[in-house]
């Protein structure tokens, strides 16, 4: 069977391949490979996994959905996940995540109709010093206010047509 | 004082590798390659520097523990950071990341390790990226990899991300992550100094980021001489994460023993917002026992031992402050949703504990709940503590007690009536 | 276990314990102590998970100085304790640990761990398949709460009834993360096709593999779940445990001889008689620990089959025992003594004496065993594994040899014990012509051309001096062979090569040491031992004789050249379960009964003889074939009809030296067993069951008798010759396939292949056959269509094709064909 992510990442997958002594240590570098490249951890990328590092799919699948930061389902092209936790709630992160979801109306969990956002509440990400925060794919953007968010969402929204417009 | 840590704040740019080198930097591994390996562990005994993961075991003893006899060891750093409120090893791996390096290395060398793997959250996926360019830097620089400083002993240092759970930051399960499996703790013994029970099942010492970036002062300027700074038993200094309700949260580098909650809270963090009173203090995140803001408590000095005496733990020092206008109730249930969501689910105590305590707090806040619901949720916390396979389940169980213990008026104004539910028949009734 | 004994103290009293004993172990084994334990399960590693097993532990002081253990005024030792309780499981014995197991704080923890499970608990015990027998329900009771003070609405509503395969249901809401099933699976199995989903409560079961749940021992993990979590598709809803009676049994399937408990009750879709409600293991440590194949669980249903023949036929019409029986003594005594008999593996022990009996009182000498795949039981019986033989106890520093057999395919108890010495660090070498599961639990895999088995054994010192090196130098070696690849003769070759090599090594004789072979059926042995051979078989077919006895072979569904000699037998009388095609031709087709509708014995691979019991009511007028046989015997006026099996066991302990002394109360002995998993503690070992069967008895080899064993020449046989374009074609043996044994059980067809042949990759492609296409396979005067799998399961210049996946008989043994496209 092909496996297009082993051809396409192959000097990638061989520089995590050799930080260990055993494959499967590689698992979790290597969903994080497959989430680029598919957005989102669909089977067919779980398998493929499984394949690399030489385990039974139903592991690759048992540390997928182990941790919060691989995405066992599509997600927004810009998945952001605001602390609410303690810390950050003391600085008005809750009223912050909902002001949030007000404004892009969804839910929390919620995508955007145009599949651009996903905002999502998470636990403390170690930034509690530059409350209220999130994180925005893998980057963090600190000290928010709602008007600092809407132009970053005005922003994020601009580079992806532009993006788009490119291919 | 000057920063043994957070040097960036006197040393501008020492993330650069030619800046740390012009400022001392790897002096503290010339030093401990030209000793014997034991000799490293010695110096780190004399130093009495305990471990900032939280725990505050000491260093050297850990060290020490590693059996020499085994062909294969590794060292683990711990950039888990994911308690609730410490952010103080992602600013040393941003602004000093270099003092981390050296550390860690110092420790390969002191038990002739193999490799150095930095276990970081997936959240610091930027910084990964930035310390695998560093360490690439310094192999430039002869300072990692094959033959290091020309002293023959050779170590290779990584980096592995973590993926989003609190969990891993637990030292077996870290473990358990970075080989590939499920990241749950494991059963001890085997410890991970032993044989069997670390890393490939290979002897490995784990310690915390900033406990290691104490290893290259130690061994620059001598295991006595630290032990000077700070009280007897907590020397040197302490990386303190202040968060909440104060002016200026941040990091602050303390020497032990020398301040007060008070100092911290009032001086260096600038106070209280709008001239607010203080009501509570987690000194250690979510995990240690809350305190109310007495004088006795603000006056309390920041060590080891000090806290213990007002019934709390110094941990990894993640100070965070609640105002006057906070419902305990309200922080208890932000801990405790906390722990429910990072229980790994591996230990029965814990994986229901943190589920039943969150549904009977969300049914206090609800204005739905009973007084009985109080004494039940102090003693479902009571019976998970000391009784789960990690300590996760103390840590989860520690929010409900000491917020019932020194708040239970907060409690008890969410609810009235006393009248108990039906209760449900157990299975086999 | 080790020799090295330690002085642990449990509720005050001391014991003596191997060290390094888990702790709850020792104290179940020593101090009939039940802790109680969900996670904990004694053939597994420790996981120390649910924390039921919660004690107070402590160590005893000693005097720095002399090493005395300190006392205080009374003289009590003084105990150094632990500030918190430790799980017993994940503790093991060292001399002078302290153990209390009774009071408060232990108490108030095991009420503690069962109120929290029982917060998550849906508490549907009415309708639970558990209920009755379920280790929650029991602890529940033991230790338990009394009460839930979880609110009942706050519960988590989860999926309950997700299939995990084809033969396992998982309810989400019952289950209790207690990971025995993964670790089962995973440890035991080396399938690690379960795993947790998720974290924290909402912690699940999954598979993602695909096929999903779908290893040959998935059954079990129902028996180890300790709730009702994992049923099997068979028996869900099927009855209550306590409407059960449990009847000892044996796996009628393969040559392991698994001990098995039949649960059977007075089933109204089965008029009113007793039932087969399902197929549970029964413990025994020498034979199948607490394991059985999912075969063994699931291939039950044959007995009860709608399909079995169940009347006596005479010529092609229904008729009844007493026209039947003076028929046949009518036809017997017309035979001059041109008598032969043939009869297959599913024959007891008695009713193989039966047959012999009559054949040898009407002159007849000539006994086959069927099929003619397997040879070379003498060997077995000469240098077999030794008494006390226990697959268990094979780790580092022995060896095991596996050749020619697929041993997964062919008897996976040994498949998975085996695999178990490979990970305690026995040195395992699987020898075969190409890639089978048990490779993946070996340390060597050579690889010999197809056909030549016994000429790589034969030539081991020089094709692999590694190997043969490493195999003499073991302190125990058991060689399995098997007879895939082979010839009649060049299994006869395999088995004397493989009987020679431990000869010469002195492996042979002792416990732990010597010949295993995975002869088909359960009572390969048994035929041996009864006089019957293959050998006789081959003889049979070149020379028909006038009057020929079949039973319980299905010659001609089994062999597709057998019809062209049958044809020559002037009468054939059939003795079977089911009317195949012998039993048209037959001039005379008797009913006779299932493993589980009478009692007898058979003869496992390790030369076991064990008792199976009555445990399902009759079919038809079908009878016990020795039943059957000796009331002919009786009409012939040679012998008053037996009137129990164990009676007939009696007669031929007498006259056959191998069953000297043999008598059923001896064969229905039991002795406690490690682990001990008899009571009411079902959370201990799960729901397997503890034996009250007996675990029978092991037939010496002669070498244990003293006779020197039959070091004889091996004669090779000749090499195959295979021409331009022609290939050697492989049969083999798939663990679920049509045989009529097997396929009664529908339940498990979705997982039975569909009819196919391994063809090389590098074959196909010259071929330009592809993966999934339709091919004829062409022997001599036989050929069939099936698809083509090219996997990399086939060598080389070989065809893989398994029998019994379609209806068309298909070569037993190894030939020379072609394949092409269709
Ligand atoms: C639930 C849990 C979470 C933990 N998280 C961290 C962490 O994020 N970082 C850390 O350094 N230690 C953490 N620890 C402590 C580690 O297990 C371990 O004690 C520490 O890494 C040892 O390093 P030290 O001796 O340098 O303190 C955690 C412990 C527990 C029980
Ligand atoms: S399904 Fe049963 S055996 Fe598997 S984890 Fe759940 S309770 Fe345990
Ligand atoms: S923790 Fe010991 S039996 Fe589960």
């Amino acid at each position: 069977m092909a496996n297009p992510l082993a051809d396409k990442y192959a000097d990638r997958i061989q520089k995590h391949m050799s930080k260990y002594p055993d494959k499967r240590s590689a698992v979790m570098p290597l969903l994080y490979i497959a989430q680029e490249e598919y957005g989102w951890l669909s089977p067919d990328a779980i398998v493929q996994v499984a394949e690399i590092c030489e385990m039974d799919p139903t592991q690759v699948k048992s540390i997928a959905g182990f941790y919060t930061m691989y995405r066992e389902s599509p997600k927004g092209k810009y998945w952001l996940q605001v602390c609410t936790d303690l810390p950050c709630a003391l600085k008005g992160a809750d009223q912050f995540h909902h002001d949030l979801l007000a404004h892009l109306g969804i839910e929390e969990g919620g995508t955007t109709d145009d599949g651009m956002f996903t905002v999502e509440h998470v636990m403390c990400l170690a930034a509690c010093d530059r409350a209220p925060m999130l994180q925005c794919n893998f980057g963090y953007v600190e000290n928010l206010d709602m008007d600092k968010m809407k132009e970053l969402l005005d922003k994020w929204r601009k580079e992806a047509e532009a993006y788009a417009n490119a291919d | 004082m000057t920063h043994i840590i957070l040097r960036e704040k006197d040393v501008p740019n020492i993330r650069e590798l030619d800046v740390y080198l012009a400022n001392e930097g790897f002096d503290g591994l010339k030093k401990a390659v030209s000793m014997k390996p034991s000799e490293v562990i010695d110096e780190m005994k004399r130093s009495n520097l305990r471990g900032r993961g939280g725990a505050g075991f000491p260093t050297g003893i850990k060290w020490s523990f590693i059996p020499q006899s085994e062909p294969v060891k590794y060292v683990v750093v711990n950039a888990d950071e994911s308690e609730t409120g410490t952010f103080k090893d992602r600013q040393i791996m941003e602004n000093n990341p270099y003092q981390m390096i050296e550390g860690a290395l110092i420790c390969a060398y002191a038990i002739q390790a193999t490799a150095v793997y930095i276990y970081l959250r997936g959240e610091f996926w930027d910084i990964a990226h930035d310390l695998d360019e560093r360490i690439e830097a310094a192999r430039a620089q002869n300072l990692v990899g094959d033959d290091i400083l020309g002293s023959g002993y050779s170590c290779e240092v990584y980096t592995h991300l973590g993926a989003g759970a609190y969990i891993c930051g637990e030292e077996s399960a870290l473990l358990n992550s970075l080989e590939g499996l499920l990241g749950q703790p494991r059963v001890r013994p085997p410890f991970p100094a032993q044989k069997g029970g670390g890393l490939y099942k290979e002897p490995t010492v784990v310690n915390n980021v900033e406990t290691l970036a104490n290893a290259p002062y130690i061994l620059r300027v001598g295991g006595e001489k630290f032990a000077e700074l700070g009280t007897q038993q907590s020397t040197g200094t302490k990386v303190i994460c202040v968060s909440g309700h104060v002016n200026k949260p941040g990091n602050y580098e303390l020497e032990m023993g020398k301040h007060t909650f008070r100092d911290l809270i009032f001086e260096m963090a600038g106070g209280i917002p709008d001239g607010k009173g203080i009501k509570a203090i987690l000194p250690s995140g979510g995990s240690g026992p809350i305190v109310p803001a007495t004088d006795e408590v603000l006056d309390t000095k920041l060590t080891y031992e000090d806290c213990q005496s007002i019934d709390t733990i110094l941990g990894s020092a993640s100070v965070m402050i609640l105002d006057e206008t906070v419902d305990i109730t309200w922080a208890a249930s932000k801990m405790t949703k906390f722990f429910k969501h990072e229980s790994c689910g591996k230990c029965t105590p814990c994986r229901e504990g943190t589920f039943w305590l969150d549904k009977v707090i969300d049914r206090i806040l609800r204005g739905e709940g009973k007084r009985s619901d109080v004494e039940l949720i102090n003693n479902v916390a009571a019976n998970m503590q000391g009784t789960t396979l990690c300590a996760l389940g103390d840590f989860a169980a520690n929010p409900i007690l000491a917020t019932i213990r020194h708040f239970p008026e907060d409690f008890y104004a969410h609810v009235d009536g006393d009248d108990e539910k039906a209760p449900v028949k157990a299975a086999g009734d | 276990m080790s020799d090295n004994m330690v002085k642990i103290i449990i509720d005050d009293v001391e014991y003596e314990v191997p060290a390094g004993m888990n702790v709850v172990d020792a104290a179940k084994w020593h101090a009939s102590n039940d802790i109680p334990v969900f996670c904990y399960h004694p053939k597994m590693e420790p996981v120390g998970m649910c924390r039921m097993c919660l004690v107070e532990m402590g160590t005893l002081q000693r005097n720095p100085e002399t090493g005395a253990v300190m006392t205080d005024e009374d003289g009590n030792p003084l105990v150094r304790w632990f500030p918190k309780l430790q799980t017993a499981c994940t503790q093991v014995a060292t001399d002078g640990m302290v153990f209390r197991t009774n009071t408060q704080a232990v108490v108030d923890a095991r009420e503690n761990v069962l109120e929290f499970l029982l917060t998550s608990h849906p508490l549907d015990c009415p309708i639970c398949d558990k209920g009755g027998e379920c280790p929650l329900q029991n602890l529940t009771m033991a230790h338990g709460p009394g009460e839930s003070r979880m609110n009942f609405s706050d519960k988590m509503k989860l999926d309950k009834h997700v299939p995990l395969g084809d033969l396992i249901f998982l309810d989400e809401e019952r289950c209790i993360q207690c990971g025995r099933c993964v670790r089962f699976q995973d440890e035991l199995v080396g399938d690690d096709v379960l795993a947790f989903h998720e974290r924290g409560r909402t912690l699940q079961i999954i598979t993602n593999s695909d096929p999903g749940f779908d290893t040959y021992f998935s059954g079990n993990t129902t028996d180890i779940c300790p709730v009702g979590a994992l049923t099997t598709a068979d028996f869900r809803f099927g009855a209550r445990p306590w409407e059960l009676t449990e009847v000892p049994s044996i796996d009628p399937h393969d040559a392991a001889g698994s001990n098995i408990s039949l649960s059977v009750r007075l089933d109204r879709d089965f008029g009113g008689r007793a039932m087969i409600k399902r197929v549970m293991p029964r413990q025994n440590e020498y034979v199948n620990e607490l394991w059985i194949s999912d075969k063994a669980r699931f291939g039950h249903h044959f007995t009860r089959s709608e399909d079995r023949l169940q009347k006596p036929v005479v010529d092609g019409k229904d008729s009844d025992w007493a026209t039947a029986i003076s028929t046949i003594a009518g036809l017997l005594e017309g035979a001059d003594g041109d008598i032969a008999a043939i009869a297959g593996s599913g024959m007891s022990n008695e009713d193989l004496f039966a047959l012999r009996s009559l054949v040898t009182a009407n002159g007849g000498k000539r006994l086959g065993a069927w099929p003619t795949t397997h040879t070379g039981a003498d060997l077995v019986a000469a240098v077999g594994v030794g008494v006390g033989t226990n697959l268990s106890d094979l780790g580092a520093g022995d060896a095991v040899l596996i050749v020619a057999s697929d041993l997964e395919e062919e008897v996976p108890i040994w498949r998975l014990r085996l695999k178990g010495a490979h990970d305690r660090g026995a040195y395992v070498v699987v020898a075969n012509a190409r890639k089978t599961r048990m490779d993946d639990f070996a340390s060597a895999t050579p690889r010999y051309q197809a056909g030549k088995a016994a000429h790589w054994l034969d030539g081991i010192d020089k094709a692999d001096p590694e190997v043969a090196k490493a195999l003499k130098a073991a302190q125990n070696l058991v060689i399995v062979a098997g007879a895939e690849g082979l010839t009649l003769d060049g299994s006869r070759a395999l088995m004397q090569s493989a009987a020679n090599f431990l000869i010469d090594s002195g492996h042979y004789g002792k416990a732990n040491n010597g010949l295993m072979s995975p002869l088909p059926g359960p009572n390969g042995m048994g035929l041996h031992y009864v006089g019957f051979t293959p050998e006789v078989t081959a003889d049979i077919a070149q020379n028909p004789p006038k009057v020929l006895i079949v039973a319980q072979a299905e010659i001609l569904s089994d062999d597709p050249y057998a019809r062209a000699w049958l044809d020559k037998v002037e009468t054939i009388i059939s003795l079977n379960l089911f009317p195949d095609a012998v039993a048209d031709m037959a001039a005379i087709a008797l009913p006779i009964q299932s493993f589980a509708e009478r009692d007898g014995t058979f003869t496992n691979g390790e030369r076991r003889v064990q008792r199976f019991y009555t445990a399902q009511g009759p079919m038809g007028d079908a009878l016990p074939a020795w039943q059957a046989l000796s009331r002919i015997s009786e009409h012939m006026g040679q012998g008053k009809a037996k009137a129990s099996a164990a009676a007939v066991m009696v007669m031929m302990s007498n006259e056959l030296p191998a069953f000297e002394g043999m008598r059923y109360r001896e064969l229905s002995r039991t002795e406690r067993q490690f682990p001990d998993i008899s009571g009411d503690d079902m959370y201990y070992g799960g729901t397997a069951y503890q034996n009250k069967g007996g675990l029978g008895k092991v037939i010496p080899t002669t070498a244990e008798q003293g006779e020197t064993p039959a070091r004889a020449d091996v004669s090779l046989p000749p090499v195959l010759e295979v021409g331009k374009g022609q290939f050697v074609v492989l049969p083999a043996t798939r663990l679920y396939n049509l045989e009529s044994t097997f396929r009664p059980s529908t339940l498990v067809h979705p997982r039975i292949m569909s009819p196919f042949v391994e063809v090389n990759a590098a074959d196909a492609a010259r071929l330009d056959i592809n993966n999934g296409d339709v091919v004829e396979v062409k022997l001599p005067d036989v050929s069939v269509r099936v698809r083509a799998s090219v996997n990399g399961g086939a060598p080389e210049g070989a065809l893989v094709l398994p029998r019994h996946l379609t209806d068309d008989p298909t070569p037993m043994t190894v030939a020379v064909g072609e394949i092409a496209k269709v």
